[in-house]
């Protein structure tokens, strides 16, 4: 492989041609026998050069497809061209444009089936590393302390209350804000930044760029108040009566999803979102400093094929533990990143899959034995496409654990929707919105992430986010968003 | 000296003149039952347990005191006594908590709560951390009584937790007085003595100063002698009752003490004295700073090799392979340089390995850092390339020496620049995870023997060494057992004397474990550096965020009052919900139901028990202060209804808990009757606020010291024999609200309770509070925390509570609150009396 140095110079005197021989640049990572014992992030970033280099390989399509595989229309070729040109704060500013997130979303989206997917590159060889080229940018201002100065429309004299600080309520805070709007944003728990902060772990998303993310945020004008239960104090209708003139519902799918199965509640078994909670929001990996009691898993068994339940596994071996997953289909069917399976079998996590959890066994301490597991085949494709599993008759056999993670899904937070029955929910207990305004049946009242969604992902419920701020603001002022 | 003949409960004994009855009796195995009597401390006569009946003898002398005579004539047991003695241990206990000891259900709780629960001041045994090792308690309960006299004098000391091993509460003291003989006894000038007279004597120090400038040198046997709970090891304190006790030698200075380690399943607890004499005693590292530096949790736990920039963990075999072919590569162009803080197989086998090697062997003194002679000595060594190869065991080189070597093998237990610096990391087991032998520096060969497991994959060295010499082939490494190492050394010389005196004077200590800087490790022991820095906790606190507290009171022992600014919650609250507290950025959120609020002025009130390290937390902070984070309302309030009569019971935070509840209940026109209880009359409180809202208050005490003797079933049963109960609600800790589900059960009285599982974030997201309710799983932060008590499954619900009793005594053994460590020059008052 060139180093980039040799393609810097070749650069200089034939561009075009040598651009495209120019192979994707990997991404440096720390090596897997030595990060699962560590909670440091797992990849390192690009160098400046290689960034350059990278950045370098993308052609500038007239009509780039990347930007229409972007949930939240990002301007790729214009801040990857800056990149290249090694202007990386300007390239921050541009993304700015369209995400409040970028050194977030270059980490935890899915660019394989959004922007990269559609990159013109990809379709004889390898697409733009357009994720890790976004990271980049974001780290690189962070770690220069290039703070950008906030760009804000004049003042509309509208007040928006934002429910909840996720992805979703930081997008839609982040545009309002943006376009002139007094944004208040109401967390339950102690830290903003949602599952950014409780569910994704440290070794994915440093939780120091989360917070750092915020605080731009609050530069901007968006006050937060954390330790605020919106629904338990005041309900939605009420925030309106105290005069909002409209409310963005972002409160995510916050309710854990068990089994079903007998011997759940034995000591040693938790929801991927108290195991992974545990871990990263309360920091329980630095215990003693920090005093929420940390799990200490020996023989961790993970019930799931989500991204999450690979967090969950790989934090788990993280925490000195052997670490399987129990999945019901095979591989093929995994909702999680094809990275984040491959990441997680380099560390060692180990995959039963085809395996079906029937109960958990446990002892007179009412602590957590094994699982007892059933042997599954693949039958006909069911309701959602994929091939449904079926148990094999007598099948039956025992995983030795102590601790079972169970990371099966969660259903929407029903918090908000109990108290304002003004608002539609469907009967999976999410809210139901327009698919363009994301406005639910209360006026005003607008909502989207996972909570309108039904669990999903960061990116999905930015581009909500990004889908409901410009309809809140066409609803608020009556105009289309102002062009910074 | 000649022989003595006397007769002891009619019959013969012979002792030596000189002897006590006391001895004499126990010589002829007649027990005398003794509190402040002890075989290694000169007799004192202090609690009078001990008296007996000598013919001819006036009154009842007490035997601990009385030497024998030829022809005495000694009753060791009569009804006058015995009656005598139970007056003499009433009195005792009047001063000494003691409501479990009578309680009526004392057999029920224990078997429910096996281990004492972690409160701050012990206001009962089920309290206490030496539950099961006191005295006091073991006489009463052989006594059998069940009935005390007298009414509990409780002392309201404030806990002292202002030294850095210590914790103590002078509330259990009985002024045995054995603390400060055995102070005395071991220092000459004893630390602490009585201090006050009549009711108010106490045991205290000079001028009440923290024990760091008492003189005090922390050798921990005033703790290890104490028959009460008074005096305790703040590490070892919730651990309990060591499972396993061995004789061994302290290896952190060449002194090499003997000493008695103790552990519990394989963990190490604590080293004590190996008896009670001037030379017997240890230094503040040996007593306490031992078990924390083999237990803490920056230990190197399993092998690492260097490859490019990182070391990666990899196995042993693998580890020892690429140490022994870089070792070959070297060979006499090695260095070894070790601390003299192992054993001294491990000594010879690190020389053997040298001399094999044709290299040089160094040996540092326990209390070098890495500025040393030696360093100085390598530095221009290696500057000339006369070095390839450092063995090295402990951060005992400058980092600038170490990066100029090729190959690095760091032997060690704990990560440093060095180990950061080396080729090849290999975990050591140390101190009581090894065995062997110790010559101390006066020459003297002790053995060490294994008291604890190491952590991870870490061995012992002598292991690990004998592993590097066969895999580079060389002759006599073969040994399967450390004491085959040791049989074959001879002539190894004894250390260097260690320069200080630390049994003497604490700012001697050498506190540098194979040149690791042991504050890093056991923070506590910055107390007594040189400078006394108090290393800040590196936290980011709440300057001027969080919820201001605008009154903070610990109303009775243990219960704190809170009044906080918080009107996000104020606005909204409802009776029968809860809030969750963070004290500080770093504490655990922590679920308290609300007593009461005040939506106008923006305020909740709550009542805290102190019982672990988020409640301590919370109790440290005073009116005037932040609590970082406050979140709520949360939970379902209850559904306040017309019933007709409604009894509420509340036990612990259980009263405070209940106020709310029956103010709405009182207002809805119900007829209202609180049943609270506590354990004795001085753990009552809020009774004029509950005697406001109800028609009715009844209250109950474990040891009859306040109205009905029992808890809130024995008023629940009184009251459902005098009229018809419609609805029962239960507040307080399991126990109480399962006997008391149990018994309205029988009785037919539909009941609630408010369940208090463990909660992360309250708001339905983790799921960590389920429970199960008429065999359904429920959310106790969303669907309750008020439930039908009849549905509920409380073993699992006990058992779900205890999920992590082993962290949570990690978690209060290992925290040190800096702030208690501040130097306090002046005291309270000089100890005369005067007040």
């Amino acid at each position: 492989m060139k180093t980039s140095n040799d393609v810097q110079q070749e650069k200089n005197t034939s561009p075009k041609k040598t651009r495209v021989k120019i192979p994707r640049q990997p991404m440096p990572e720390q090596d897997p026998r030595r990060r699962r014992y560590n909670f440091e992030e797992v990849p390192r970033g690009y160098s400046e050069e290689t960034a350059m280099l990278e950045a370098s390989r993308c052609i500038q399509c007239k009509k780039p497809g990347c930007v229409a595989g972007c949930p939240v229309n990002i301007n790729i070729p214009a801040f990857i061209k800056l990149i290249a040109e090694g202007r990386f704060v300007d390239a921050l500013l541009k993304l700015k444009e369209q995400t409040a997130l970028p050194a977030v979303c270059g980490r935890v989206c899915p660019q394989e089936t959004q922007c990269e997917a559609q990159c013109i590159l990809g379709k004889k060889g390898e697409p733009v590393a357009i994720g890790r080229l976004e990271r980049f940018a974001a780290d690189y201002a962070r770690r220069h302390g290039h703070v950008p100065d906030p760009v804000k429309a004049t003042a509309t004299g509208r007040r928006v209350a934002v429910i909840g600080s996720g992805p979703a309520g930081i997008t839609v805070a982040g545009e309002l804000a943006r376009w002139g709007h007094e944004v208040v944003v109401y967390e339950a728990l102690h830290l903003a930044g949602g599952v950014l902060m409780y569910g994704i772990p440290q070794f994915r998303l440093p939780k120091e760029i989360v917070q750092y993310e915020i605080k731009a945020l609050q530069r901007l004008g968006v006050k937060i108040l954390t330790d605020y239960v919106i629904g338990k104090s005041e309900t939605v209708p009420q925030l309106l009566r105290q005069g909002f003139d409209a409310v963005f519902i972002a409160t995510g799918a916050g309710l854990p999803v068990f089994l079903g199965i007998p011997g759940e509640n034995a000591i040693g078994v938790f929801s991927a979102n108290e195991f992974l909670t545990r871990a990263n929001l309360m920091r329980a990996i630095d215990f003693p400093h920090f005093a929420t009691s940390p799990i200490r898993p020996r023989r961790a068994v993970t019930v799931g094929g989500g991204n999450v339940a690979m967090d969950a596994a790989r934090t788990a071996l993280r925490l000195g533990s052997e670490s399987t997953i129990v999945y019901r289909r095979s591989k093929a069917e995994m909702p999680a990143r094809a990275e984040e399976v491959h990441h997680a079998e380099e560390e060692g996590v180990v995959f039963h899959l085809l395996t079906n959890p029937v109960q958990i066994l446990f002892d007179a301490r009412n602590r957590v034995t094994g699982v007892e597991c059933l042997r599954m085949e693949l039958g006909e494709p069911d309701a959602s496409g994929r091939r449904r599993p079926m148990p094999v008759k007598g099948s039956e056999f025992v995983v030795p654990a102590d601790t079972v993670i169970v990371a099966i899904g969660n259903q929407p937070n029903p918090l908000v929707p109990q108290t304002s029955p003004e608002i539609t929910t469907s009967r999976w207990g999410t809210i139901i919105a327009d698919s363009e305004t994301m406005m639910t049946s209360m006026p005003g009242v607008f909502a989207g992430g996972d909570i309108v969604s039904g669990a999903a992902t960061v990116i999905s419920a930015m581009g909500q986010g990004k889908k409901a701020a410009c309809a809140m603001h066409r609803y608020l002022t009556g105009q289309e968003p102002p062009q910074l | 000296m000649g022989i003595v003949s006397l007769t002891i409960n009619g019959r013969p004994v012979e002792v030596e003149a000189g002897t006590t009855v006391l001895e004499a009796a126990r010589t002829a195995g007649i027990n005398i039952p003794t509190i402040c009597a002890h075989k290694d401390l000169n007799p004192y006569g202090s609690c009078r347990m001990c008296i007996v009946e000598i013919e001819g003898v006036r009154g009842y002398p007490t035997s601990c005191t009385t030497p024998v005579a030829p022809g005495m004539r000694v009753t060791t047991e009569s009804e006058r006594l015995a009656t005598l003695r139970n007056r003499t241990l009433e009195l005792m206990f009047s001063g000494h908590p003691n409501s479990c000891l009578v309680c009526l259900h004392r057999e029920a709780c224990e078997q429910y709560r096996p281990q004492a629960v972690k409160a701050a001041r012990s206001t009962r045994c089920g309290f206490c951390a030496n539950r099961d090792e006191c005295d006091l308690r073991a006489m009463a309960l052989r006594a059998g009584s069940k009935e005390l006299d007298l009414p509990t004098l409780y002392g309201s000391y404030t806990l002292e937790r202002n030294d850095p091993f210590m914790d103590r509460d002078y509330n259990l003291c009985v002024l045995c007085g054995r603390c400060w003989r055995i102070c005395e006894k071991i220092h000459g000038q004893p630390a602490i003595s009585i201090i006050n007279r009549g009711k108010w004597a106490r045991i205290g120090t000079a001028f009440s100063q923290s024990h760091l400038y008492s003189g005090c040198t922390f050798c921990g046997a005033c703790i290890d002698i104490c028959p009460t709970g008074t005096l305790t090891d703040r590490f070892a304190r919730w651990h309990g009752k060591p499972d396993r006790e061995i004789a061994s030698t302290c290896l952190l200075c060449s002194e090499g003490c003997s000493i008695i380690s103790q552990s519990k399943q394989g963990q190490l607890l604590a080293n004590v004295m190996i008896g009670f004499d001037r030379t017997d005693s240890l230094c503040a590292l040996g007593r306490f700073a031992y078990a924390q530096i083999v237990n803490t949790g920056l230990r190197l736990i399993r092998p690492m090799e260097r490859e490019g920039e990182d070391l990666i963990p990899t196995d042993w075999e693998a580890a020892l392979e690429t140490a022994a072919a870089r070792l070959l590569t070297a060979k006499k162009k090695t260095a070894t340089v070790i601390s003299e803080t192992i054993t001294r197989e491990e000594r010879f086998l690190y020389k053997e390995l040298t001399r094999c090697l044709g290299g040089e062997l160094f040996v540092l003194q326990s209390s070098e850092n890495e500025d040393n002679a030696v360093a100085a000595a390598l530095a221009a060594a290696v500057q000339k390339g006369d070095i390839q190869a450092l063995i090295v065991n402990g951060a005992l080189l400058p980092a600038a020496v170490v990066e100029q070597i090729p190959f690095v093998l760091a032997i060690d237990c704990l990560p440093s620049e060095i180990s950061r610096l080396a080729t090849v990391v290999l975990p050591a087991a140390i101190l009581s995870e090894t065995e062997g032998s110790f010559r101390t520096s006066s020459g003297v060969i002790k053995n060490i023997a294994a008291a604890s497991v190491a952590p991870g994959y870490a061995r012992p060295e002598w292991s690990i060494l004998c592993d590097l010499g066969r895999a580079m082939k060389f002759d006599g490494f073969s040994f399967q057992t450390a004491a085959e190492v040791g049989d074959l050394i001879s002539d190894d010389p004894a250390p260097e004397i260690f320069a200080g005196n630390p049994r003497h004077n604490v700012r001697e200590l050498p506190l540098r474990f194979r040149g690791h800087d042991l504050v890093d490790i056991v923070p506590a022991l910055d107390a007594f550096s040189p400078l006394h820095s108090v290393k800040a906790a590196q936290i980011e606190e709440t300057a001027d965020g969080g919820f201001p507290i605008l009154e903070k009171k610990e109303i009775v022992p243990n219960m704190h009052f809170y009044k906080i600014h918080a009107p996000q919650v104020a606005g909204f609250a409802q009776p029968g919900q809860f809030v969750i507290l963070m004290a500080r950025e770093t504490s655990e959120r922590s679920p308290f139901t609300l007593v009461d609020w005040n939506k106008e002025e923006g305020w909740i009130s709550l009542v805290i028990e102190e019982v672990g390290r988020s409640s301590r937390e919370l109790a440290s902070l005073q009116t005037g202060g932040r609590i970082a984070h406050v979140s709520g309302p949360l939970g379902m309030p209850l559904t306040i209804e017309r019933k007709g009569t409604v009894l509420l019971g509340g036990g612990c935070y259980g009263i405070g808990a209940i106020y709310p509840l029956a103010r709405a209940l009182h207002q809805a026109g119900n007829r209202v009757i609180c049943a609270i209880e506590a354990s004795s009359s001085y753990l009552l409180y809020q009774q004029a606020e509950l005697q406001e809202v109800c028609d009715e208050l009844l209250v109950a005490t474990k040891d009859g010291s306040a109205g009905v003797r029992g808890g809130v079933q024995e008023i629940l049963s009184w009251v459902a024999g005098q009229e018809p109960i419609h609805q029962f609600i239960a507040i307080g800790c399991t126990f109480m609200m399962r006997m008391v589900t149990e018994l309205s059960r029988t009785l037919k009285i539909p009941t609630l309770v408010a369940l208090n599982p463990i909660m992360v974030d309250g708001t339905g997201m983790c799921g960590a509070c389920r429970v199960s309710i008429d065999k359904t799983t429920r959310f106790a932060c969303i669907d309750g925390p008020i439930f039908d008590g009849h549905g509920v499954d409380w073993d699992e619900l006990a058992s779900r509570r205890s999920a992590y009793a082993r962290q949570e005594v990690e978690a209060l053994s290992q925290q040190v609150d800096l702030n208690e460590l501040v130097l306090r020059p002046a005291g309270e008052s000089c100890g005369c009396g005067g007040h």
